[in-house]
């Protein structure tokens, strides 16, 4: 049953329980109201009090209860949206920011990020309707209020879990999402994709791209400005403008200033003095011409109106945008009436509004934050304070973040490269230490593998750190300027294999596949801690070719780590066996090997021992050790978390073409399965994937002989007999 | 000549013209132009004015040393109307205009007088009174003439942007009107005038 908007009248409600004081005139106070939004009858248990600020502002006092929203309780969907006021957009907003807050609170995901687009949200769906108007958010970490909006504030406690709302949008969730994003700067291209489709079917429905200027740093963006410039088709492109360019928002001490000259452009266009000093000159010469010159003002005024935005040539402008702003991306009234007279334009062609917002907006302790507090655990409501767990060891980006600076401080060659991952790729503890060898490029990895390529061109030895998911983007120029060159560029990958709550966008699946094809590059990984630090030891020393690693998101197992957490470099093509058995070898490609470990454990308490061996190259295969195996065991099993293509298929290979597959050898090859694994709890994801160590032992008893038992470790119940 | 009077509307504006230019703390009454309101004054002012005299003086003395707010200075509570806020200064302005001042106490009455002023001006207008409350708000009593109240920057800029804006989005309309002219070969007009083509047929 769709609850119409105006079925409980919002401002009948508040003009109860308004606290209005005596009438005064203040025309700059936006919110006249008060939101006193008490759930319950009585007055002295306001959970929620809003105090009306002297400045106009409304303060929400933030506590741990779930937050009273009379309003926007009201809205299911954008349709209900329709009706309101401009006052009770405001307060619609309010209850977002409080909702968010509170939701984020409890599962944990991105919260600033939303908190800045809370009012372009409420009033991009105030003004437009979709499903038949497309929304694009570029990233998608904002688009929480749009979720909210679109009819899943009811799951949103499920954000970021198994079989919950992603975190991103996506298509398949909901019709509300236009376009399934997560990688950023797509938010045009797809914009613009739609546009053309419309004109072409002869629709009229509108397209909105809402993309960031963080997101504004990479080449895709302005390939489809340019494009959008030249085909002309109607297209509004929202530029959020938060001053936040890199990720996490900081630098270890403190906020980091937005990389790259574009960023200035931008601040440039806010500057308001040419128009402020024509305006004043305008009102002299009102002044001087005296009382009776309503007509002759009104020109002048006109005519100065008219020779700013005439001269308004901006970056935007000559690639085909028309401009239009700054504009305070902090009030609804001000979006609304720009949103609502550019859609009731016919012929607008592809418009750029620019609007300026603070990322954490509303939320004391996120304005606070030197990180804005982008991405969080769970936290306390009043104070932000997050609820981190204690671990007994650190994450392997703390790790590689250790070893590599420890690498570069006795090698003074050695530089680090990231693109706008200063804190996911732990690159920012290296800035710190070293500064001027330390190079935030932007959003822009196809640039960070190319700059890459020329630096180590020049003798250099550069560490790029980009995630395993985002090199994608930079492919040709890993296999053009790097490898076929053989430029000794180092690779660390990060977050390798599934990620958790984060998704298939960012789940690093392919990276076996598409780096260990390349003819000329080392491909090795980790399987613990302590071997990623003899491994980032190892890239440091290669020197005739390009090298890349491997390692997954999550923290180590606590394995011993060498003096100073210097690594060692290790032989390059040789693996290594943990533990020795007879019949079954299963060889681990990573971490996975750890899960490799437990199975074999598993399987010592149904009496079977297995051998488990760590195959830590992909390119070159340690072969004498795959001969070996071969050679002394019955079923070889390779084990990796990776797409098909990846390390299972070079070992297959190896051994069709060395004819040991021509022999009695059973071989088996466990890899991510062919689909999109969905969000959720990483051992979850494992499970579903098929990874685990139960699944492992599974397989192996399915190999020996012994199906009932393999179904025991699958169904999880331990069968007496 | 230009004057930078402050007159308010809807008063008697006989009652008021006062010269004394914003910028500058020392006032600079002309004589000339106040005959009519020292007239008025001192039939009623000076009554009242002695039997003030007496009360306030030790009060007087006091304020003098104490940071007042705006608003216990004009004796209205802080959520006072503009309404109060003019009726507090009229009544404040003459009493300690200079001209009605006791002889003794024409410096004293003098400096009350510029801050009355200063605090009408303040609180009269809603932005400058808005930045004061804040300021109120944070702890900052600042000394008068201190910190003037102009109209903040930031605030300043905003009004730029909502102008600037504006009158891009007028400049956006007009262009758009003439957008999809035969002369315009690109994709999109192509399109829209297929469209509009194919709609004018039906």
């Amino acid at each position: 049953m769709a609850v119409s908007g105006t079925f409980i009248r919002p401002n009948q409600y508040f003009s109860s329980c308004v606290n209005t004081p005596s009438p005064r005139l203040n025309p700059s106070c936006r919110k006249q109201f008060c939101l006193k939004a008490s759930a319950g009858n009585s007055d002295g248990e306001d959970r929620k009090l809003t105090r009306k600020e002297k400045d106009g502002g409304c303060k929400i006092e933030y506590t741990t209860e779930k937050p009273a929203t009379p309003l926007l309780d009201t809205i299911n969907y954008p349709a209900h949206m329709k009706n309101l006021s401009t006052q009770d957009l405001e307060q619609l907003a309010a209850e977002l920011r409080m909702d968010i807050v509170h939701s984020v609170s409890q599962t944990g995901g991105h919260l600033s990020s939303s908190l800045g687009v809370v009012e372009l949200s409420v009033a991009l769906h105030h003004v437009f309707s979709t499903p038949d108007d497309k929304i694009i958010w570029d990233v998608g970490h904002q688009a929480y209020p749009h979720k909210i909006l679109t009819g899943r504030r009811s799951k949103m406690h499920t954000m970021r879990k198994t079989s919950g709302l992603a975190g991103f949008p996506k298509r398949d969730e909901s019709v509300h999402d236009a376009f399934g994003v997560g990688h950023s700067s797509t938010s045009i291209s797809a914009g613009l994709g739609m546009a053309v489709a419309r004109d072409l079917l002869g629709k009229d429905n509108s397209i909105i791209s809402v993309i960031g200027d963080g997101a504004m740093t990479a080449g895709q963006a302005y390939e489809a400005m340019n494009n959008a410039g030249y085909l002309d088709a109607n297209l509004i492109v929202i530029l959020n403008d938060n001053k936040q360019v890199s990720l996490p928002t900081a630098t270890l001490d403190g906020p980091a200033m937005p990389v790259g000259a574009l960023s200035s452009a931008l601040t440039k266009l806010q500057a308001s003095t040419q128009f402020r000093k024509l305006r004043e000159a305008a009102k002299s010469i009102t002044k001087q011409i005296g009382g009776q010159t309503h007509e002759v003002a009104a020109k002048v005024d006109e005519y100065a109106r008219g020779m700013i935005s005439a001269s308004g040539s901006t970056l935007f402008e000559e690639l085909g945008l028309y401009y239009i702003g700054p504009v305070d991306g902090h009030n609804v009234a001000d979006l609304v009436n720009i949103f609502q007279r550019v859609k009731a334009m016919p012929a607008p062609g592809p418009v750029l509004i620019h609007i300026m917002t603070e990322k954490g907006k509303g939320y004391p302790p996120a304005e606070a934050a030197a990180d804005r507090m982008h991405g969080v655990v769970k936290f306390d409501p009043p104070t932000g304070q997050q609820f981190k767990t204690k671990s007994p060891t650190l994450s392997y980006t703390q790790y590689f973040a250790e070893s590599l600076i420890k690498e570069a401080e006795t090698d003074e060659k050695i530089v680090a490269i990231h693109a706008a991952m200063g804190g996911g790729t732990g690159l920012n503890y290296f800035q710190k230490r070293f500064p001027d060898r330390c190079f935030d490029v932007g959003i822009a990895e196809q640039h960070a593998v190319t700059f890459a390529a020329g630096l180590a061109a020049e003798g250099l030895k550069p560490f790029c750190a980009i995630y395993s998911t985002f090199l994608q983007r930079g492919y040709d120029q890993v296999v053009h300027d790097v490898d076929l060159q053989k430029l000794p560029v180092r690779f660390a990958m990060d977050r390798a294999g599934l990620v958790g709550a984060d998704g298939p966008t960012h789940c690093g699946a392919f990276d076996i596949t598409y780096m260990a094809c390349l003819p000329n590059m080392v491909v090795m990984a980790p399987s613990d801690e302590a071997e990623l630090m003899h491994m980032v030891a190892t890239a440091a020393v290669i020197d005739d070719r390009p090298s890349c690693f491997r390692f997954p998101r999550g923290n180590g197992i606590g394995a011993v780590l060498p003096a100073h957490n210097k690594g060692t470099p290790i032989e390059i093509g040789k693996g290594r066996v943990l533990m020795e058995g007879s019949r079954v070898a299963i060889l681990g490609y990573g971490s996975i090997v750890q899960q490799c470990v437990g199975a074999a454990n598993m399987l010592k308490t149904r009496d079977i021992f297995v051998t488990v061996a760590d195959a830590r190259f992909c390119k070159p295969l340690d072969t004498e050790l795959i001969k070996q195996l071969a050679k002394e065991h019955e079923i070889l099993i390779t084990v990796e978390e990776g797409s098909i293509g990846g390390f299972g298929s070079h070992v297959s290979h190896y051994l069709s073409l060395s004819g040991i597959l021509d022999g009695p050898l059973k071989l088996r090859a466990m890899v991510l399965p062919d689909r999109y694994i969905d969000h959720g709890a990483p051992q979850d994801q494992l499970e579903e994937a098929g990874l685990s160590s139960r699944q492992i032992s599974a397989t192996v008893l399915s190999l020996l002989g012994r199906p009932k038992e393999a179904l025991q470790f699958i169904s999880g119940r331990e069968w007496t007999h | 000549m230009p004057s930078y009077g402050l007159t308010i509307p809807g008063a008697d504006s006989r009652l008021y013209v006062t010269t004394i230019s914003t910028a500058r703390p020392a006032p600079d009454p002309k004589p000339t132009s106040l005959p009519l309101f020292s007239s008025r004054a001192t039939r009623f002012g000076s009554i009242k004015a002695k039997a003030a005299t007496m009360n306030d003086a030790a009060a007087a003395a006091a304020e003098e040393r104490k940071e007042l707010s705006f608003y216990e200075l004009l004796g209205i509570p802080e959520s006072g109307s503009i309404t109060e806020i003019k009726q507090a200064y009229k009544q404040l302005a003459r009493k300690y205009h200079p001209d009605v001042s006791p002889p003794g106490r024409v410096e004293e009455y003098t400096e009350k007088f510029i801050r009355v002023q200063e605090a009408y001006e303040t609180l009269s207008d809603s932005r400058r009174r808005a930045m004061y409350d804040q300021d109120m708000a944070r702890g900052l009593h600042l000394a008068f003439s201190a910190r003037r109240y102009q109209y903040d920057e930031g605030m300043e800029a905003k009004g730029d942007w909502k102008n600037r804006w504006q009158s891009q989005l007028s400049e956006l309309k007009r262009r758009s009107s003439y957008k999809d002219d035969r002369q315009n070969m690109s994709w999109g007009a192509r399109m829209r005038r297929q469209k509009e083509g194919l709609s004018d047929e039906v």
